[in-house]
C-alpha cells in the first residue's frame, strides 16, 4: 500500500492528481463539518449578488450567501454522492461479476443480460427516471448513479474471474512450481484489483459529472443545500448579472474531475503489468 | 458458435428486457398524461370525465394488457401513437433522429480531425514540451463536462462577443446546409471537446505502444525513413483502438445529448425523450428508448466486428 | 418469435438509414419571429389548460368575449350581449363578419355545439366546471345565442372570456378533428406545429376583428431563457415571451431591444394545508402570515419585480394591502400567536415546490424557509418535477406548497373552486367556513357593481385573516422585442393576443 502510494507520488500525473484531490477532500470535509468562512445557509439581504471581495472571496449569491462557503459544502456533497454511488456500484458490480463467473450457466446469463439492458439504456435518462420515481434527494442520486455504473464493474470483474475459474494459468504456473494460493492471490491482484482500482478512480470522475448533470436538471441535490451541479444550475439565468456564480462551480467541477482522471492515469501506468515491466 | 452470432442471439432478449424495463419505469413515475396535459386543472374533472380521458390515453387497461398491446405492435414495427405529437411514434423519432445523427457525426469528425494528428504528434515528440502541452490540454478537455463547455461557450460568445449562431428555428441540412452547419457547429464543438481529448490520449498511447514493437524497430533499423515508418507502418495499427473508442463514443452520442441539446435548443432525440418523460407521453418514451437501445447495440456490435477485422491478433473466443 | 423481433427491428434500422427530415417550412420575410421557452401541449382548445397552450391557441381560436389590457370584457365573436334583470339569461349577438379559417360563417349552431362539447363528460374538458350552470342553449337565429342559467350568475360572462370556451366548428366536432386540425376564427391560421420545436402561423386576411399587419408568426421554442435573450440580442428573434424576471431585467439594458411588461392576475402564494398537524390551528397559520416578509421574498426571488398582493389581484376589486391581516412582517406577534397555539418551540414541516415552475419557486421556498425559521418552524424543501408536484397537490398530499396560481378578472370565477363548500378543489384548499361560502354565493348573484365590490372586499379581508394560505405577490408578464416591433399591448392574463396588432417598422 505504501509502495503504491510512493509510486503515485513518483508519477507526475499522480502527484498533481493526488494534490488536487487532497485539496478537494479537505475543502469538502471542512464544508461537511461546518467549518466554513460563513454559514453556507445564512441569507444576508444586504449582501446580495456581490462580486468577489476580501470579505467574500468568491462573491455572494442571490440570497447573499457566501459562495466560498457554499462551494465547500457543495464539494463535500458532490464527493459524498460520488463516493457512495461508486462504492455501491463497485461492490454490487463485483459481487454480480464474480458470482456470474463462478456459477456461470443460467445465473451468468441472467446477470449479464440484465447488465446489457442497463447499458443499452441511455445513462442520464435512466438516472432521471429513477429519480423522478423516488423523488430527488441525496440518497436517490446515490442510488441512481450506482445503478447506472454497476454494469461496468460487473464486466470488469467477470472477465478475470472467469479466467481464474478456468485455471488455465494455474496449471501453467504450477509447472513452474509456485504455490497455489500464491498464484490465486497474485492473479487476482494483477488481473482484478488493478483494473478495478483504475475503474473506480475513473468512475468517481463520471459520478461527479453525472451528479452535476442531474442537479443541473433540478433532479439532484435539493436547495438550500449546495452541490456543484446545483450551483451551476442556479447560476444559469444569473450568469450575466453575476458571472462568478457560473465560473466558480464550473472550474471547481472541472478540477475535481481532473484530479480523479490524473490519478486514474497514474494508477493505470503503475498497476498495468505491461508498463510496469517497461519501467523496470 | 462465433461471437457475433452469439451477440445476435442475445439481441432480442436484451431488447425485450429494455422494453419491460422502460414500460414499468415510466409508469412508476407519479402523474400521468392527464395531469401533464391539464396540470392542477385536472382537479376540476368529474369522475366520468376522468374515465373518458383515461380511456382516451389507453390507460384504462391493466399493465399486462397495456404492455401486450404495445409489444405486439412493436413486433409488427408499430411503436404506437405519441399523445403529445398526435403522430405515430416512429414518425416522431425519425423527425428528430437525423439531427442527433448529424450531431454525432460532426462531433466525431471534429474529434478525429483534431485528435489523431495531435495524438500522433505528441507520441512522436514524447516528453518534449509540445507533448506535455498536448497532454495537458487533452486532460483538461476530458475533464470538463460537455454541458459546462456548452454553458461557458454560450456565455463567452453571447456576453463577451455578442454573437451567437441562430437558435430555435432549426434548419435541416437537407434544406440549407450552410445555415444548418452554422447552427450545429457550436454544439458539435461542445460534444467534440471531450471526445477529441479522448482520441488524443488514445492515439498517443497506442502510437507509443506500436513504436515499441519489434517490427517497427526492425523497419527503422532497415533504414526506412522515420516519417514513412510512422505513417505507413505504425499508424494503421495505432488506429485500431481509436476506431473502437470512437465507435463506442458514437454509440453513446446516438442516444442523444440531453443537456447539450437543451442548452442549444436543438430538437434532437435526447430532448425529445426528456420532454416525453416530462409530459408522460408513455408511447414516445418507450419507443424512443427502445430505438436508442437498438442503435446502441448495433453500433457496439459493429465496433466489435470492426475490431476483429482490423486486428489480426484478436480472435473472439469460441466456447 | 425472436426471429420476428429482429426482423421488425431490422426494418427500424433501415428506416433510420433512409431517415428523411421535414421539420420546418421556409421562413417568410414579413413574418414576426417569436420565441418562447415552454410550448403548447396540444391543439384542442377545450382540453388544453396549460398556460403555454392557451396563449398559443388563442392566436387561432376565439371565445365569445375576451379581456382587454385592463381586464375589461370586450367583444370577440360576440359583438354585444345582455343579461336579463335577474342575471339568469344571457343573450349574445354574434359578429356578422365572423368567419372560420375555411371561409364558413360562425353561427349560433357552432356556439351551441361547442358548449355541448365542453359539457359532454366523454370529452374530458376541465373547463366544464365553469359552465355547469348552463341549463340550455337557445339559438333563435343564425347570429343569436341564448344561455339559460340555473340561477343568477353574474360571473358567467367572465368565465366565457377564455379560449377554453372557444367556439369551434360544429362540423369539426362531428368529424372528430378537434385537436388534430385547427380551424378557428382568430387572427392567425394554423400552418404547422412541431411540439417543443417550432410552429408557423399565417395571418388571417378575413379576420372580423380587423387588419393583421404582419404576414404571420414563426414561433420557435428555446427551452433556455438565456438563449432567448441571446437570440433577441443577435436579432434572430423579433419578439419573445420571458418568464424569468432575471432575464427580463436585462432586456432594457441591451440596445435595440425593449421590454413590455404588465402586472398579471396570477399570484405567488404559500399554500398551507390546514388539515395537517399544527396548521389545523388558525393561530399557527396566522403566525406564519405575520412571520413572512412578503416584500423581502419579492425582492430576493423576483428582484423586486412585482407588487405585494392580497387574494384579489384584479385592480377593480383589490383591497389596499395595508388593510389586510398582518401584511407587514411582525415577528413579535407571530411568536405570540405560536405560543398561544401551544407551539412556542416551533415544529418541523416540509414545503413543496415544482422544479422551474415558476422559475422563481426554488428561490421563494428558500427565502420562506429562512424567514419561518425565525419563529421556530423548520422547513424541509422538497423540489418536485412538475407532474409529480401536481399529483401531490391534487391529493392535498403536502404540508406547505409554493405555487403560482392563475388569476381571473372576476373574484368568483377565480376562487369558487377553492373557497366554496362544493368547490372542485375544496379538498386541496382544505379550509372553508360559512362566511367565505356565503360571501361567494352573494357575489355570484349580486348585479350591482358597487355592492359586488363591497362583498368581495369583505371576502378578501376575511380570507387573509383566517390565513388558509399566505398570499404573497403578483409579478409581471414580460415580452421582449426589437425596437422596430410596434403595437404590442401586454395583458394581465399574459396573453399574446396583442400580436394581432403588431407591426414591423424596420
Amino acid at each position: 500500500m505504501t509502495a503504491l502510494f510512493k509510486d503515485v507520488l513518483r508519477h507526475p500525473s499522480g502527484r498533481i492528481g493526488l494534490t488536487l484531490l487532497i485539496v478537494f477532500l479537505l475543502a469538502g470535509f471542512l464544508g461537511k463539518a461546518g467549518i466554513t468562512p460563513y454559514d453556507p445557509l445564512m441569507q444576508d439581504r444586504i449582501a446580495r449578488l456581490q462580486g468577489p471581495s476580501s470579505a467574500h472571496w468568491f462573491g455572494t449569491d442571490l440570497f447573499g450567501r457566501d459562495v466560498l462557503s457554499r462551494l465547500m459544502v457543495g464539494i463535500g456533497q458532490s464527493f459524498v454522492i460520488s463516493f457512495f454511488s461508486v462504492g455501491i456500484a463497485s461492490l454490487l458490480g463485483s459481487v454480480l461479476g464474480l458470482t456470474a463467473a463462478w456459477f456461470s450457466g443460467l445465473w451468468d446469463g441472467a446477470v449479464m443480460r440484465f447488465m446489457d439492458v442497463l447499458l443499452a439504456f441511455p445513462a442520464i435518462l435512466l438516472a432521471l427516471l429513477i429519480i423522478t420515481i423516488f423523488g430527488p434527494g441525496t440518497w436517490t442520486s446515490v442510488l441512481a448513479i450506482a445503478i447506472v455504473y454497476t454494469p461496468i464493474f460487473t464486466r470488469v470483474t467477470r472477465g478475470p474471474a472467469l479466467s481464474l475459474r478456468r485455471r488455465d494459468f494455474v496449471d501453467a504456473a504450477r509447472t513452474f512450481g509456485t504455490s497455489r494460493s500464491y498464484i490465486m492471490t497474485r492473479h487476482l491482484a494483477l488481473n482484478l484489483v488493478a483494473p478495478l482500482t483504475v475503474q473506480i478512480t475513473l468512475a468517481l470522475a463520471w459520478a461527479l459529472v453525472t451528479e452535476a448533470g442531474l442537479s443541473f436538471l433540478g433532479l439532484g441535490t435539493q436547495p438550500p443545500n449546495a452541490s456543484l451541479g446545483l450551483m451551476l444550475s442556479d447560476a444559469r439565468n444569473l450568469m450575466e448579472l453575476a458571472p462568478w456564480l457560473l465560473w466558480v462551480p464550473a472550474i471547481a467541477l472541472m478540477l475535481a474531475v481532473l484530479s480523479f482522471n490524473l490519478l486514474g492515469d497514474a494508477l493505470r501506468d503503475i498497476l498495468d503489468p505491461k508498463t510496469r515491466r517497461r519501467l523496470a | 458458435m462465433s461471437y457475433p452470432i452469439k451477440r445476435l442471439l442475445v439481441f432480442p432478449l436484451v431488447m425485450l428486457g429494455v422494453s419491460i424495463f422502460v414500460f414499468v419505469a415510466i409508469r412508476l413515475v407519479p402523474g400521468d398524461a392527464i395531469t401533464a396535459m391539464l396540470g392542477t386543472e385536472s382537479g376540476l374533472l368529474t369522475p366520468k370525465q376522468r374515465e373518458a380521458l383515461t380511456a382516451y390515453f389507453g390507460l384504462d387497461q391493466n399493465w399486462f394488457v397495456q404492455f401486450w398491446r404495445w409489444f405486439a405492435g412493436v413486433l409488427q414495427g408499430d411503436l404506437g401513437i405519441s399523445t403529445t405529437y398526435g403522430k405515430p411514434v416512429m414518425t416522431v423519432i425519425l423527425e428528430h433522429f437525423p439531427l442527433t445523427l448529424e450531431l454525432a457525426v460532426l462531433s466525431m469528425l471534429i474529434a478525429l480531425a483534431i485528435g489523431i494528428p495531435a495524438g500522433i504528434y505528441a507520441a512522436t515528440h514524447k516528453d518534449r514540451p509540445s507533448d506535455l502541452i498536448v497532454r495537458v490540454v487533452a486532460m483538461v478537455g476530458q475533464s470538463t463536462p460537455s454541458f459546462v463547455v456548452g454553458l461557458l461557450l454560450v456565455y463567452l460568445l453571447s456576453v463577451g462577443f455578442g454573437v451567437l449562431p441562430e437558435m430555435g428555428t432549426f434548419v435541416p441540412i437537407t434544406e440549407d446546409p450552410i445555415a444548418n452547419l452554422a447552427q450545429m457547429i457550436l454544439p458539435a464543438i461542445t460534444l467534440g471537446t471531450a471526445f477529441a481529448a479522448a482520441v488524443i490520449r488514445m492515439s498517443r498511447s497506442a502510437m507509443l505502444d506500436i513504436l515499441q514493437e519489434d517490427y517497427v524497430r526492425t523497419a527503422r533499423s532497415k533504414g526506412i525513413p522515420r516519417r514513412r515508418v510512422i505513417w505507413r507502418h505504425a499508424l494503421p495499427n495505432a488506429l485500431i483502438p481509436v476506431v473502437t473508442l470512437s465507435g463506442v463514443e458514437f454509440g453513446y452520442l446516438l442516444g442523444g445529448a440531453v443537456l447539450v441539446e437543451q442548452i442549444f435548443a436543438l430538437p434532437g432525440l435526447g430532448r425529445t425523450v426528456l420532454d416525453a418523460i416530462l409530459q408522460r407521453d408513455y408511447a414516445l418514451v418507450q419507443g424512443a428508448v427502445l430505438f436508442i437501445a437498438f442503435n446502441f447495440m448495433v453500433v457496439n456490435l459493429l465496433v466489435d466486428l470492426a475490431y476483429a477485422a482490423l486486428d489480426p491478433r484478436i480472435r473472439f473466443e469460441t466456447k | 418469435m425472436s426471429k420476428m423481433i429482429s426482423k421488425s427491428l431490422t426494418t427500424i434500422g433501415l428506416a433510420v438509414a433512409l431517415g428523411t427530415t421535414a421539420l420546418s417550412g421556409a421562413a417568410m420575410a414579413e413574418n414576426l419571429k417569436v420565441a418562447w421557452s415552454q410550448d403548447a401541449t396540444g391543439l384542442d382548445p377545450h382540453k388544453q389548460t396549460a398556460f403555454s397552450s392557451i396563449r398559443f391557441l388563442e392566436l387561432m381560436y376565439e371565445p365569445l368575449v375576451r379581456l382587454d389590457k385592463d381586464a375589461k370584457i370586450v367583444p370577440a365573436l360576440a359583438s354585444s350581449w345582455e343579461f336579463n334583470d335577474e342575471a339568469t339569461v344571457l343573450t349574445m349577438k354574434l359578429d356578422d363578419g365572423a368567419k372560420f379559417h375555411d371561409g364558413s360563417a360562425v353561427t349560433s349552431a357552432d356556439v351551441k355545439a361547442s358548449f355541448e362539447r365542453i359539457l359532454d363528460e366523454e370529452v374530458g374538458s376541465a373547463a366544464r366546471a365553469n359552465f355547469t350552470a348552463i341549463t340550455s342553449i337557445d339559438t333563435p337565429d343564425e347570429k343569436t345565442v341564448v344561455f339559460n342559467l340555473d340561477g343568477p350568475n353574474v360571473p358567467f360572462l367572465t368565465a366565457l372570456a377564455s379560449v377554453n370556451a372557444a367556439v369551434v366548428q360544429a362540423s369539426a366536432i362531428d368529424a372528430g378533428t378537434i385537436g388534430t386540425e385547427v380551424v378557428g376564427s382568430g387572427p392567425f391560421k394554423y400552418e404547422s406545429w412541431t411540439p417543443n420545436s417550432n410552429a408557423t402561423l399565417v395571418a388571417n386576411g378575413d379576420w372580423h376583428g380587423g387588419e393583421v399587419a404582419i404576414d404571420g408568426l414563426d414561433i420557435s421554442v428555446l427551452p433556455d431563457e438565456t438563449a432567448i435573450l441571446a437570440a433577441l440580442r443577435s436579432k434572430q428573434v423579433d419578439f419573445a415571451l420571458i418568464n424569468d424576471p432575471f432575464v427580463a431585467t436585462l432586456i432594457p439594458q441591451a440596445s435595440g431591444l425593449k421590454l413590455a411588461k404588465a402586472p398579471v392576475l396570477s399570484y405567488h402564494v404559500l399554500q398551507l394545508n390546514p388539515s395537517r398537524g399544527p396548521l389545523t390551528e388558525q393561530k399557527v397559520r396566522q403566525a406564519i402570515s405575520c412571520a413572512v416578509d412578503r416584500q423581502d421574498v419579492l425582492d430576493t426571488a423576483l428582484l423586486g419585480e412585482g407588487a405585494v398582493s392580497g387574494p384579489l389581484t384584479m385592480a377593480a376589486y383589490a383591497t389596499p394591502v395595508d388593510e389586510l391581516f398582518c401584511y407587514t412582517q411582525d415577528l413579535d406577534k407571530a411568536k405570540a400567536l405560536m405560543a398561544e397555539a401551544g407551539y412556542a418551540d416551533g415544529f418541523d414541516m416540509s414545503i413543496m415546490a415544482a422544479t422551474g415552475e415558476p422559475p422563481t419557486a426554488a428561490s421563494e421556498a428558500q427565502v420562506l424557509q429562512s424567514q419561518l425559521s425565525e419563529i421556530g418552524i423548520n422547513l424541509t424543501i422538497e423540489m418536485k418535477e412538475l407532474n409529480v408536484y401536481v399529483d401531490h397537490w391534487l391529493k392535498a398530499n403536502f404540508d406547505m406548497a409554493v405555487a403560482l396560481n392563475g388569476g381571473k378578472p372576476d373574484p368568483y370565477t377565480m376562487y369558487n373552486r377553492y373557497w366554496t363548500k362544493d368547490g372542485n378543489l375544496q379538498h386541496v384548499a382544505n379550509y372553508i367556513d360559512d362566511d367565505l361560502d356565503n360571501l361567494m354565493a352573494q357575489g355570484r348573484e349580486e348585479t350591482d357593481p358597487a355592492k359586488r365590490k363591497e362583498i368581495f372586499q369583505s371576502f378578501e379581508k376575511h380570507l387573509a385573516e383566517v390565513s388558509p394560505w399566505v398570499w404573497l405577490y403578483t409579478g409581471y408578464s414580460y415580452a421582449g422585442s426589437q425596437d422596430y416591433v410596434d403595437g404590442f399591448e401586454p395583458t394581465p392574463t399574459g396573453s399574446l393576443f396583442g400580436l394581432a396588432d403588431v407591426s414591423l417598422n424596420k
